[in-house]
């Protein structure tokens, strides 16, 4: 039975892109069909998930075929879906948190002339999110990997009348199509060394086709490349899927496109930048994990880029003025938590981190589109202040999400960290705890300064009369804020010996991910907390003594310890800069150049210069032409003596 | 008897061409929907060719994998006859040529103004000539039909064409004229070559110039090419299929006979000419010359390397949107030519599917940008703005053509491409570092279309664009017409890929001895 249901999952929010695209033409109707449709998936994962619970701990994998997708020569690649406990965990919180997020939108985008529109493409984008978290293939899954990208595209140039979205859109899919690229070729050398794409063993038309993640160990000792320099192909693999990571997860070096993403609708940040789509990368490396696992120098490389990114955008965070760039870097720098934890290997603690995230941060963006609402379309904090007595369900509920994200105990986003801080230090990664460790001490402090800057002192800019959103924002709000409050019961660590419920989320992926629960680390609990309530209260502190110093044009009172440095930061360390004067530059340049000089003058050039010449050539021939009958006589006749000696000296 | 489908389908068009004669010259409506029914006939009979083919399972284990053949002789003292067939390899894209044929004449409603009778004919023998050339198995059945090509061709850009037109018919015509010319002198001397080989163990023996003899003797060992000579033949004939793809640097005809050509002349370009070229390189070059082709195919590698790169760059670089896709085709038919010389199952079959790819996603976008110069008469993509706006649908239509000639998952063009990047992969001549450089093939044609998209569809609408009307039903009606195979395509292409397996395995299996013997 679960073979046909997996199917229904993901083709009822089909059914909701088709009707919004082809029928319906009303605001309401549609709001309600997608947000119907995407609850109805959300219950049959519910369901299904259960069913998967009943089954025996090692039979706990579906797979469901519907066709051969690409057959020729050696290549047989099915058209199929996956159900096993790391899938079912993905596809709750995409459904789930997708679910809200539909409901919101349907205050949050009310009067939009496009929103009709805006619910298929929400529609569209929970479909191909599924099929990437439920394929059974790489190639499927990449599917399902552009296809949110495509969305993403649609979602963040919505308002495409605004040239910065626009532009935002398009470089969020380039961005991503370089992480591609490295993905493309990634599955080209595993079909290439396995011979499959499909994860694991599974039957099609009596025909077993293998699976590659069991056939690992095949790899070892395998290498390509030159003599004086050979590449051991699981790190040549795992290696291109981690670029493919760092597109789509928004990791260092590509993480530029997510805080201009930011354009897009606010609900499609919290559902697409924040709680799924950029958590594809740390998902496939998780479902991929054995060839990661396979090549300790990929490891390392996963482990820095991650403690990097969490450093960048951390640091980058502290230093922004607009209220959704603050969430758009804390969540490259909460990722940067997740891929550092697959790089140490707890892979567990990553895809825990990533479900707590998803629920917390998608509720911070939601959160701050109810204060973007309520002020009017108002994003820079620094026109807001003290609206906690006009928005008090909003303050409430963000106070919470942002106690989770900064590792308040006991909110889900404190056990979360800890654990992947706990895996590093029981694995002895000294060096990326401190990275991490550092990283979340600055989470805590521009969560503080953002709480001040937004709810704390007084409204700064008089021209709106703030309030509080309606009933369709603020239920979803609550919702996720008992998420983030309660979601750390998922994964509790053993805290006394003999305690029930603990480290489930571990146990029910172990099937996949053959992980044992970390420890708990008392002591790194303590500095932890003590760390993030200290730099919390910090954050908050600072920005609401000098609420008042706060004001467009102005600087920002860490300017006044920082100095210069505070522009770095606000420019993310111009890594966005340094793209576009050594990259898209020159790509401009010399594109121009071989549009209008090379290829018309060079290339064309030679082409119409030997067609010149020929008839050049022919000219010359057409002189001799001259139109005389005598010449032409006379050239016959000597023609005709020269061929009659020829013959004549032959036959002698 | 049987009945002589592939005759049917192959002269239907031209009949129609000749019915059209009899019209008066003035009356348009008249003679389009003459063409238009003719076309759609000829699609309909040539529907029963993909429901009557046999897939090789049906065949039993025999090599032959040619199909509805039909033979008369036609100058029997030269060994040279009349003689069709078809395989899995040109199955599909005869299919392509008939599909083509109606939706090219429907557009040309909306962008064909002057002369329509005289259109409509040469549209109508310039299919016939390009079906022609799918179908022969005669060697010199199959260059009349190939030269042929050139003439309709040529006098729709250079009567039809925009105001360099007749620049652009000449240098289209000469250009391509060169390079078969040089096939000719290749095909005589097979001949020659063939003959005086056969005729030492049979004496009087006469010659010929069908196909399916000469490969069957090629392969038997009774016919033998030097190494040197198989090498020149296969140097005339690729060069000739070279231009006609075209493969970078023969490339610098093909933008300016787009720029100029009428839309449907565009979209017949597009879609099927460039294809004569890689069905050429896949049954003349691969079969009649397998060493040649081994020995050749890393060169031929980087040129389609470079070509997929450059094309895609200089597409960037465009700011007229016909010659953006011109140059796109440039990178595409790279694509397709490293599949080919891969030389193996992946890459030939990817190659082929991706013709039919190209030939849908390419000609959708060359229809699209005649849409909008019918409605405000330039190109530029500055002068447009916001279109998403006004013209909605069409925008919609746009995004998914665009996507799919971006090789998204899903849509067809990612099936082709990655079929053959595999192939190429896989491939003992090429190999991974030719992929290393490909790849970027598939960012930078998200780089071109989508900056096409954002300057046209995305921004605020503009004044001079203000008020356009969307789609009218004809255009709908094409445009649709192309987009329901790129999603079929992209989701099911095993309908493609099934008939066309013994007949690629056949070229393939050609090709063994000479990669294991290296």
């Amino acid at each position: 039975m679960l073979n046909w249901l997996i199917w229904l999952i993901p083709l009822l929010p089909l059914l909701g892109f088709l009707l919004n695209v082809f029928v319906i033409r009303q605001e309401r109707q549609a709001g309600l069909v997608a947000s119907a449709l995407v609850g109805g998936s959300f219950l049959l994962a519910v369901v299904a998930t259960v069913m998967l619970g009943g089954m025996p701990e090692e039979e706990r994998r579906v797979q469901a075929i519907a066709w051969e997708w690409i057959g020729t020569g050696t290549m047989s690649i099915p058209f199929g879906l996956l159900f096993d406990p790391l899938t079912s965990v993905m596809v709750l919180l995409v459904t789930g948190v997708g679910g809200l997020i539909h409901v919101y939108s349907l205050g949050y985008m009310h009067g939009d002339p496009r929103v009709v529109r805006y619910f298929a493409y929400l529609n569209l984008f929970v479909t191909m999110m599924l099929m990437l978290v439920m394929a059974n293939n790489m190639l499927l899954l990449f599917l399902g990997w552009e296809g949110v990208g495509l969305c993403s595209f649609l979602l963040i140039g919505f308002w495409f009348e605004r040239k910065v979205a626009a532009a935002a859109a398009v470089k969020a899919f380039v961005v991503n199509r370089i992480g591609d690229a490295a993905f493309l070729l990634a599955m080209l050398a595993i079909f290439s060394h396995f011979g499959t794409l499909t994860f694991y063993d599974v039957e099609v038309n009596g025909q077993i086709i293998p699976g590659f993640l069991e056939q690992v160990p095949n790899l070892l000792g395998q290498t390509f490349g030159p003599e004086w320099q050979t590449i051991a192909v699981a790190t040549g693999i795992s290696f291109l899927l981690l670029i493919g990571a760092t597109g789509k997860s928004a990791q260092f070096p590509l993480f530029v496109w997510l805080p201009d993403a930011m354009a897009g609708p606010t609900p499609v940040s919290a559902l697409i930048h924040a709680a799924t789509m950029v958590t594809a990368g740390v998902y496939m490396m998780a479902r991929t994990e054995p060839i990661f696992v396979a090549s300790p120098a990929t490891q390392s490389w996963v482990a820095w880029i991650g403690v990097l990114t969490a450093l960048i955008a951390g640091t980058a965070a502290l230093a922004q003025w607009d209220i959704k760039r603050v969430l758009a870097y804390s969540t490259v720098s909460q990722l940067g938590f997740m891929v550092a934890a697959c790089g140490m290997g707890a892979y567990a603690a990553a895809i825990f981190h990533l479900l707590t995230h998803g629920i917390f941060k998608a509720l911070l963006f939601l959160g701050s589109g109810s204060v973007i609402h309520g002020t009017h379309d108002t994003q820079d904090m620094r026109k807001m202040g003290g609206l906690r007595t006009a928005m008090p369900t909003t303050y409430w509920t963000y106070l919470v999400g942002a106690g989770a994200l900064a590792g308040i105990v006991p909110l889900a986003g404190f056990w979360s960290k800890d654990e992947i801080l706990a895996h590093a230090v029981s694995a002895g990664y000294w060096p990326q705890l401190i990275g991490l460790f550092i990283a979340s001490l600055l989470t805590a402090f521009y969560m503080g300064r953002q709480v001040s800057l937004i709810f704390f002192g007084t409204q700064r800019d008089p021209h709106y009369h703030a309030h509080e959103s309606g009933r369709a924002m603020t239920v979803p709000l609550v919702i996720l804020a008992v998420g983030a409050a309660i979601a750390g019961l998922m994964n509790l660590p053993t805290l006394f010996s003999g305690m029930p419920a603990a480290h489930l989320l571990t146990d029910w992926l172990k099937p996949v991910l053959h992980e044992e629960a970390g420890k708990f680390n008392p002591l790194l609990a303590l500095f932890a907390t003590i760390g993030a309530v200290g730099m919390g209260y910090l954050g908050w502190s600072v920005y609401t003594r000098n609420a008042a110093k706060v004001k467009v044009g102005g600087q920002d009172p860490a300017y006044y310890y920082t100095g210069d440095i505070w522009d770095t930061l606000e420019a993310a360390w111009y890594v966005d800069t340094l793209y576009q004067r050594a990259v898209v530059g020159p790509f401009r340049t010399i594109g121009n150049f071989l549009a209008q000089v090379f290829d018309p003058q060079g290339i064309d050039g030679l082409v119409v210069g030997t067609g010149r010449f020929f008839g050049w050539v022919a000219t010359g021939v057409r002189q001799l032409q001259s139109g005389y009958v005598r010449m032409y006589a006379l050239v016959f006749t000597i023609g005709v003596v020269l061929v009659l000696s020829f013959m004549l000296m032959i036959a002698w | 008897m049987q009945v002589p489908i592939l005759s049917f389908v192959l002269w239907l068009p031209a009949l129609g061409a000749l019915l059209l004669l009899t019209v008066p010259r003035k009356s348009d409506e008249l003679a389009r929907r003459i063409a238009l029914v003719v076309a759609v006939v000829t699609f309909l009979v040539s529907l029963t060719l993909p429901l009557r083919f046999v897939p090789e399972s049906a065949l039993g284990a025999g090599p032959v994998t040619m199909q509805f053949a039909e033979t008369l002789p036609w100058l029997p003292s030269w060994g040279i006859s009349y003689s069709l067939a078809i395989d899995g390899v040109s199955l599909w894209l005869v299919m392509l040529t008939t599909f083509l044929t109606p939706i090219v004449v429907l557009s040309t409603w909306d962008s064909v103004h002057k002369e329509v009778r005289n259109f409509q004919i040469l549209l109508l023998l310039l299919t016939t000539a390009m079906l022609g050339v799918f179908m022969a198995q005669d060697l010199l059945l199959f260059y009349i039909f190939w030269e042929f090509t050139l003439i309709p061709m040529t006098f729709l850009i250079g009567i039809w064409g925009g105001s360099n037109r007749v620049y652009a018919a000449r240098k289209f015509f000469l250009y391509t004229f060169a390079g078969s010319v040089l096939m000719l002198l290749a095909v005589i001397g097979l001949y020659v070559l063939h003959r005086e080989s056969i005729a030492v163990s049979q004496p009087g023996y006469q010659g010929t110039l069908n196909f399916g003899a000469i490969v069957a003797d090629l392969r038997s060992g009774a016919f033998v090419l030097e190494t040197a000579t198989e090498r020149l033949l296969f140097g005339a004939f690729f060069l000739a299929f070279a231009i006609k793809v075209p493969l970078w640097p023969f490339h610098t005809w093909l933008p300016d006979a787009h720029v100029e050509a009428p839309t449907a002349g565009s979209v017949v370009l597009a879609g099927v000419l460039l294809k004569l070229g890689g069905y050429g390189m896949i049954r003349y070059c691969l079969t009649l010359f397998p060493e040649a082709s081994r020995w050749a195919a890393p060169a031929i590698g980087v040129l389609a390397v470079i070509g997929i790169i450059y094309g895609a760059i200089v597409a960037f670089a465009q700011t007229d949107m016909k010659k953006l896709v011109a140059y796109s085709s440039v990178s595409h038919m790279g694509f397709i030519v490293l599949g080919i010389f891969a030389l193996n199952s992946e890459g030939i079959s990817g190659a082929i599917i991706q013709m039919i790819n190209h030939g849908l996603s390419t000609g959708a976008l060359f229809l699209i940008v005649g849409v909008l110069y019918e409605r405000r008469h330039t190109r530029e993509m500055a002068a447009y703005s916001g279109i998403w706006t006004v013209m909605p649908i069409y925008a919609g239509i746009t995004l998914l053509v665009a996507l799919s000639s971006a090789g998204l998952p899903g849509l067809n063009g990612f099936i082709g491409e990655f079929v053959i990047m595999q192939g190429a992969f896989l491939s003992p001549e090429l190999g991974w570092p030719f992929l290393a450089f490909a790849v970027l093939g598939v960012v930078l044609a998200a780089i071109y279309l989508l900056k096409l998209y954002r300057e046209v569809f995305m921004g605020e609408v503009n004044e001079a664009s203000a008020g356009l009307p969307d789609l009218n039903q004809r255009e709908l009606v094409t445009l649709v017409a192309l987009c329901i195979p790129i999603v079929i395509i992209g989701l099911y292409p095993g309908f493609l890929f099934g008939p066309m397996q013994s007949s690629v395995a056949e070229v393939v299996n050609g090709l063994a001895p000479v990669i294991a013997g290296r």
